[in-house]
């Protein structure tokens, strides 16, 4: 991974000497192990903090929206593709942005790894080749197969390597296909159940919820001005822990998000109680693509199906 | 779409769309009666998504 | 809560279910009068947020209409 972190420090100081971007968006060290946090590079002198491992899982294209500057952005695979999204949706041109492209292999799962040890993480290592991670804290040191530790929206991505980009800074990675993993496994399982039955089992799921709104914020689709949940007129939903507005909360959020998730996993990553909000988004886009044959992102020709009719649309729900 | 609906386990009879022109008045009324059976049969079942009193005023 | 008559908003189009709903009103045809209509100037305004605030609010169903 150190070569990785070498080629974005190389390529970003070289991008700021040129005065091609005005700034670098990247990752620098967090102050508590597997937290990496954004930075933006402005001078040259900033440049040598950016790092690149296992703890990148924030989604980057979040702080890009409604940017006057011309910008560097580091991007893995879902990044480039929200970053597609954007562009989609207006919310960045395509020619201020140099997009640095990151093959990735995955991120690594923090509430796992937290979950797995009894006491505090204080380091975490990553061998070189990107087969095995230790973690280490006082009194115990354990050592996990990489693949076995990854947020599960990256065990079963199929676009690891960005889809646009002006300059990788690797070779491609071997793609995932349909044949390796089954993306939609968990949903079908959901799908099986009877209503109560799947009733129960969102009340289960969201029943931690504390309505911090961390996934919302997390999230590079949620750029609305106002957010429906701080809209007081009319009121749409409670701002109570009451089940049932945090029910309307999740179902509205994951709504919004319907053709424009790209399942970066950064709500899952930053929910502080470790609630797999990607239950819903998944259905979604499971029906997108089911129903329109669409995947978020991979494209900045093509309008998103949510706003395009077809004379082909599917229409038999409707009587 | 509003699948995402039916699979966080809302009765799929909760919900419902159609299409009907203005001079169609046959087909409203029709459709009302339908919408209605379904609704009244789902009745017995237990009311979901529907706001609790709060604990607090 | 009455445990007999469900209550049903209904969004109907300005300019078809609505108009559909007057003239079945207008020609003195009879149906459930469970339903609570609420006319929205195109189907293209209906949101998630209605449906969602309705059942919160105690709905039994919902019935979009175009």
């Amino acid at each position: 991974m150190t070569s990785y972190t070498d080629k974005i420090r190389e390529i970003s100081k070289r991008l700021l000497k040129e005065g091609k971007v005005d700034m670098v968006i990247g990752f620098t060290r967090g102050s508590v192990p597997m937290m990496h946090q954004p930075m933006f590079a402005k001078n040259q002198g900033d440049v040598d903090r950016f790092v690149w491992d296992g703890n990148c899982g924030i989604n980057l294209a979040n702080y890009v929206t409604d940017r006057k500057e011309k910008i560097g952005i580091v991007a893995k695979g879902c990044d480039a593709r929200n970053l597609a999204v954007h562009i989609v949706e207006n919310k960045i041109n395509r020619d201020q942005l140099y997009i640095i492209g990151v093959p990735c292999t995955g991120m690594l799962d923090r509430h796992k790894l937290t979950a797995s040890v009894a006491g505090e993480i204080e380091s975490i290592m990553e061998d070189e080749a990107g087969k095995t991670v230790t973690i280490s804290g006082n009194g115990f040191s354990e050592t996990y197969d990489r693949a076995a530790v990854l947020q599960e929206n990256c065990s079963l991505c199929m676009h690891r390597n960005p889809v646009i980009y002006d300059e990788l800074i690797a070779d491609k990675v071997p793609e995932q296909s349909e044949n390796d993993v089954d993306r939609f496994a968990a949903v079908r399982k959901v799908e099986e159940m009877t209503p109560d039955e799947k009733w129960a089992y969102f009340d289960d799921l969201l029943s931690d919820c504390i309505r911090c709104y961390a996934c919302r914020n997390a999230c590079p689709l949620c750029y609305c001005p106002t957010c429906f949940v701080d809209e007081s007129k009319p009121q749409w939903v409670g701002k109570s822990i009451d089940p049932t507005d945090i029910r309307i909360f999740h179902f509205l959020r994951a709504y919004h998000c319907a053709g424009r998730c790209t399942d970066c996993g950064a709500c899952v990553r930053s929910c502080p109680m470790g609630i797999n909000v990607r239950a819903m988004t998944k259905k979604l886009e499971k029906d997108c693509l089911e129903n329109f044959g669409w995947e978020a992102g991979l494209t900045t020709e093509q309008r998103p199906p949510l706003d395009t009719y077809k004379p082909d649309d599917p229409e038999q729900f409707i009587k | 779409m509003k699948n995402l609906l039916e699979h966080m386990g809302i009765d799929p009879g909760r919900l419902h769309f159609s299409w009907i022109s203005s001079a169609e008045s046959t087909k409203f009324v029709e459709v009302a009666k339908k919408v209605t059976e379904e609704a009244v049969a789902l009745k017995s079942k237990e009311k979901k998504y529907m706001k609790t009193k709060p604990k607090v005023a | 809560m009455s445990t007999k008559e469900p209550k049903i908003i209904s969004f109907l189009c300005n300019w078809c279910s609505y108009g559909a709903a007057d003239l079945a009103g207008v020609s003195r045809m009879e149906y459930p009068s469970n339903i609570r209509v609420i006319r929205i100037p195109c189907t293209g305004r209906m949101s998630v947020k209605f449906v969602l605030a309705a059942l919160r609010q105690g709905a039994d169903a919902v019935w979009v209409s175009g």
